[in-house]
């Protein structure tokens, strides 16, 4: 698909470009700065100088030109292309996994799969994926010509997905009862939730710089296993379901999660202790955290109403980097690993915004209404 | 009504006041005839980008325009949509068409069970649908790949799955209860994947579960049917049919089962789904349920207990039971489950129904609720986020979740009591709560409204007087669809209802005076509390949160029998359902799998 018209959020800079007609797409970027500026002058000229102070909000939005030869990574993403879709509904758009391999064109893979939550790599494989969603657990391999679900009916909506480095044929999945391990590649599974007391879980992550070690995130908090899913003991309490959680790429003891009302919380113990991190709110969803494989104190949390916030100094203190996209309502966000400052964000039902500036402007890339549910990147060089 | 509809429904009373009891195989033949061809004959056969699944299906039945129903389906089989809801009409198709569709729509149709993913959905009623015709679907094609089915399972792996599905859903059911109990319109969507393998199945096993299932599912509505209008309480309903009773799927099996109402007119492709496969297959519905539909001669009360499905998220881990009961007879229904949070967005609680001569456009029932909106609830039942979740229900086919004049969906904060036909809703709403007001429906259709000084609402709708005690202060407002709502904004609240037969009294005086002589004491606090007795001679006492008593006796609703009642008994876990009729017993053996007449 080819990337869609950039979408501004509707500042009077914004309304004024469009109202003058300006068409924005990228072949046109390169003009961009000199058509604002003289929407700019014109609006000035037409609502007097307070439209300077608001024109200042909204950025010419940074581009770096993107060396094939500098990208390592493809990009996966699961994608909800429908707003208003429910069971049995008509689906006009394309959705399930999407992938781009240049950062400019994004191909649709496999079937039109209305909700996948989570996707993962397997690595025996790398063309193979692991998708969760509505059907259950689905190996996709060739491209999405080959797709079989490998769960039954007794496992129903997986909410998220790990495969374990250390022993690649183990995959957990986070159900919303409790946790589920395979032991061969997803052939097979069993439960796996023993200790965790209200089932719910949302998420799951296994630490790759400890044997057998996994945590999950629940809807009374996060829980670590330190026998392969055997047994597992609360470590962080929260009220409301943790959403994420991620462990840092350049300190493995390291680990953040994310909740639907209790903020963030920090582990530098890999997951046995956690610390909140005093400035997020708390009492918003919060959906999920990223970290800069570029810089290891930059780390970016994404929720409802907070939009984008991202840190310099490993979650101490944060900014808002919201401005320019057309909702705080973001769903996702993350770093691109081959690409130095390259940021993405996913407003609940608008476009994938990707930003070039750490977030400090945006435009609008991909998947016009859009839910983006899961990222990954998977090595190709 | 319409003259058209008025000539058929005179004609279906003819037809039925001719037939009388035993009106047989061939009106109901004739029944499900007049809906395919209504369907069919709304085809313009000249255009093959028009009509769906449906009219295929019902030209196929009718055995018409099969050169149409094949380039039509390779039409629809580019780009499939509906999951389940695509699902089953395939298997309908496929076999309807066997010697009818050609070659190529075949192949269209066989290549879409590759080509495209249908959704398992997230319901009882989603996954019953899927199963049963994934089910029928690997019988059809057996022995085949998986790289051939949309899943990549092959079909001994796809039958196996959903066989095991199937056999587990036959199992709870019929051990603890359906999770979507009685439900208006969801019926169509147990009955049709049941019909679907009654029919088609070529496993002789299952074939028969299908039919036994069908049998229960139908028994099950036929004791709490009045005059064709599902009464009482249901797992799930819809804004249109909360009031006009009649008007939607259950009435449709009402009427073409029983022949005891006219055909509703909503969910016309629903309609043909089903009487598409029916008028093709051998099931009937038993006589003695038939008999068990029109029987009111004697009053009578039908308890049944069902499941509630334990959440996704929250403290509760475990399924609950539900005490369901309705009281009938021949001039009203009053039903109700014990409410509670028993399902966020199509519960219905509670109601009293009276008898009509003719439903279409009525609404022949009385109630009150309490518009109850929480996401915290919400995320109990959906795995989601939460902060767009109350704005998506809005958008399934749910519009008023988020009202606080929605006259449907279950509360947390309403417990429900029932003897016989007197009700007690008691409410007790914490402060701060979304909206804290409880609702009264008062329909259009009451003949009479009158507010007694004695602090009683007498109100007449048909042959049924019925008392409305509010424990509250309430002010009356309009609603769109006719009639008022009782708006009482007080969180400690709730309603007594007492109906009672016009014949059971010489004079609408007499009623009242009656009513006004009966013990009757509430209060508010601590806890909304009602003791009264009713005209039936017992004594309620009833407290929020502190259970019922009959009499002086605490009701001990764990003793209640999965059913119990002079036409259907069962124990809970047994597996085995008597439906009794007269001198005449039919006894499903899920077990066994076996029935036995006698």
């Amino acid at each position: 698909m080819a990337g869609v018209a950039p979408r501004r959020n509707e500042n009077t800079l914004y309304c004024l470009i469009r109202f003058h007609g300006f068409g924005l797409n990228e072949a046109m970027w390169p003009f961009a700065f000199a058509k604002n500026l003289c929407c700019l002058i014109a609006g000035a000229l037409f609502f007097g100088g307070c439209l300077l102070l608001e024109a200042g909000e909204g950025k010419e939005p940074v581009i770096v030109p993107i060396s094939s030869d500098a990208l390592n990574h493809a990009l996966y993403l699961t994608v909800s292309m429908n707003k208003g879709f429910f069971i049995g509904s008509r689906v006009p758009q394309l959705s399930g996994i999407y992938r781009s391999v240049d950062r400019r064109q994004v191909e649709h893979l496999g079937y039109n799969h209305v909700r996948l939550d989570g996707i993962a790599v397997d690595p025996h494989d790398s063309g193979a994926l692991y998708v969760v969603g509505l059907n259950g657990v689905s190996r996709v391999a060739d491209s999405g010509r080959n797709w079989r679900i490998l769960t039954g009916w007794s496992m129903t909506q997986p909410k998220d997905i790990a495969v374990d480095p250390g022993a690649s044929a183990h995959i957990f999945i986070a159900l919303p009862d409790g946790v589920a391990v395979s032991e061969d590649r997803g052939e097979t599974w069993r439960r796996s939730d023993r200790g965790i007391e209200r089932k719910y879980t949302q998420t799951i992550a296994i630490d790759r710089s400890r044997t057998d070690a996994v945590l999950a995130g629940t809807e009374q908090g996060v829980y670590l296993s330190e026998d392969a899913g055997a047994n597992w003991r609360r470590v962080l309490a929260t009220s409301k379901t943790v959403n994420d959680l991620r462990q840092s790429p350049h300190e493995p003891e390291l680990f953040i999660a994310v909740s639907q009302f209790d903020g963030a919380w920090r582990s530098q113990n890999h997951g046995c202790d956690w610390v909140l991190l005093p400035k997020l709110p708390k009492g918003q969803t919060l959906h999920n955290i990223d970290f800069d494989a570029h810089e290891s104190s930059r780390i970016a949390v994404s929720g409802w109403g907070i939009g984008v916030q991202m840190s310099e100094d490993g979650g101490e203190t944060w900014v808002d980097r919201s401005a320019g996209l057309p909702s705080r309502n973001v769903m996702k966000v993350f770093f691109d690993p081959d690409i130095p400052g390259r940021v993405y964000a996913t407003p609940y039902h608008e476009a994938l915004f990707v930003s070039d500036d750490l977030g400090r402007t945006w435009r609008a890339l991909w998947f016009e209404g859009a839910v983006v549910w899961d990222f990954l990147f998977i090595r190709t060089k | 009504m319409k003259r058209g509809t008025g000539i058929l429904f005179l004609f279906y009373i003819l037809v039925g006041a001719v037939l009388g009891e035993g009106e047989g195989e061939s009106v109901y033949r004739q029944r499900l005839r007049e809906v395919l061809e209504q369907r069919a004959n709304a085809v313009d056969v000249q255009d093959y980008r028009t009509g769906g699944l449906a009219a295929i299906e019902a030209k196929l039945a009718l055995r018409q325009d099969a050169e149409w129903c094949s380039r039509r389906l390779i039409e629809i089989m580019r780009e499939p949509t509906g999951d389940m809801f695509w699902m089953f009409p395939c298997v309908a198709i496929a076999n309807l068409g066997e010697e009818q569709l050609s070659t190529e729509a075949k192949q269209a149709l066989r290549a879409a069970w590759k080509n495209y993913m249908p959704m398992r959905g997230d319901t009882e009623n989603h996954w019953l649908m899927y199963y049963a015709s994934l089910f029928l679907m690997a019988e059809r094609w057996p022995g085949e790949p998986g790289d051939r089915w949309f899943n990549g399972k092959s079909s001994d792996e796809n039958r196996d799955e959903a066989e095991s599905y199937l056999r587990h859903w036959i199992k709870i059911t019929t051990e603890r209860g359906q999770g979507e109990y009685d439900c208006t319109h969801y019926i169509a969507e147990y009955c049709i994947p049941l019909i679907e393998l009654a029919t088609w199945s070529r496993d002789p096993e299952m074939k028969k579960l299908g039919a036994m299932m069908l049998d229960y599912i139908l028994a099950d509505f036929a004791v709490d049917t009045l005059d064709g209008i599902y009464a009482g309480a249901h797992a799930r309903t819809d804004d249109t049919q909360v009031l006009e009773k009649w008007n939607g799927m259950s009435s449709y099996f009402a009427w073409v089962f029983f022949g005891n109402c006219p055909r509703p007119r909503r969910n016309e492709d629903f309609q043909t789904h089903f009487s598409a496969v029916a008028y093709a297959s051998s099931y009937l519905v038993p006589e003695m349920i038939r008999r068990i539909a029109l029987d009111r001669d004697e009053p009578y009360t039908q308890k049944e207990v069902k499941r509630f499905p334990a959440p996704k998220r929250g403290p509760r881990q475990q399924e609950l039971p539900v005490y369901k009961q309705t009281y009938m007879t021949r001039d009203y229904a009053v039903g109700s489950d014990q409410g509670g949070g028993l399902g966020p967005i199509q519960h219905h609680s509670w109601d009293v129904t009276w008898a009509v001569k003719d439903p279409r456009g009525v609404h022949s029932t009385i109630f009150s609720t309490h518009p109850h909106v929480s996401i915290d609830e919400l995320q109990m039942y959906f795995a989601e986020y939460p902060d767009a979740l109350g704005v998506t229900i809005t958008q399934q086919n749910k519009p008023t979740y988020l009202s606080p004049d929605k006259l449907i969906g279950s509360s947390v904060y309403e417990q429900v009591f029932q003897d016989k036909d007197c009700v007690i809703a008691l409410y007790d709403i914490p402060a701060g709560t979304q909206f804290g007001h409880v609702s009264g429906f008062f329909s259009k259709d009451l003949t009479r409204v009158e507010e007694d000084s004695s602090g009683w609402i007498f109100v007449q709708g048909g042959n049924t007087y019925i008392a409305y005690r509010p424990l509250a202060p309430y002010v009356w407002s309009p609603l769109s669809v006719g009639g008022r709502r009782l708006h009482s904004p007080h969180l400690k609240n709730g309603t007594v209802i007492q109906a009672a037969s016009v014949t059971e009294f010489s004079s609408w005086e007499k009623f009242k005076e009656a009513i006004r002589a009966l013990e009757f004491s509430q209060a508010l606090e601590p806890v909304p509390s009602v003791k009264f007795r009713t005209l039936r001679g017992r004594l309620i006492e009833a407290a929020y949160g502190q259970g019922l008593r009959l009499d002086g006796e605490a009701v001990d609703f764990s003793r209640w029998k999965l059913f119990e009642g002079p036409y259907l008994n069962a124990e809970l876990g047994s597996r085995r359902l008597e439906i009794r009729h007269g001198e005449k017993v039919r006894m499903l053996d899920f077990d066994k799998v076996s029935i036995e007449q006698k």
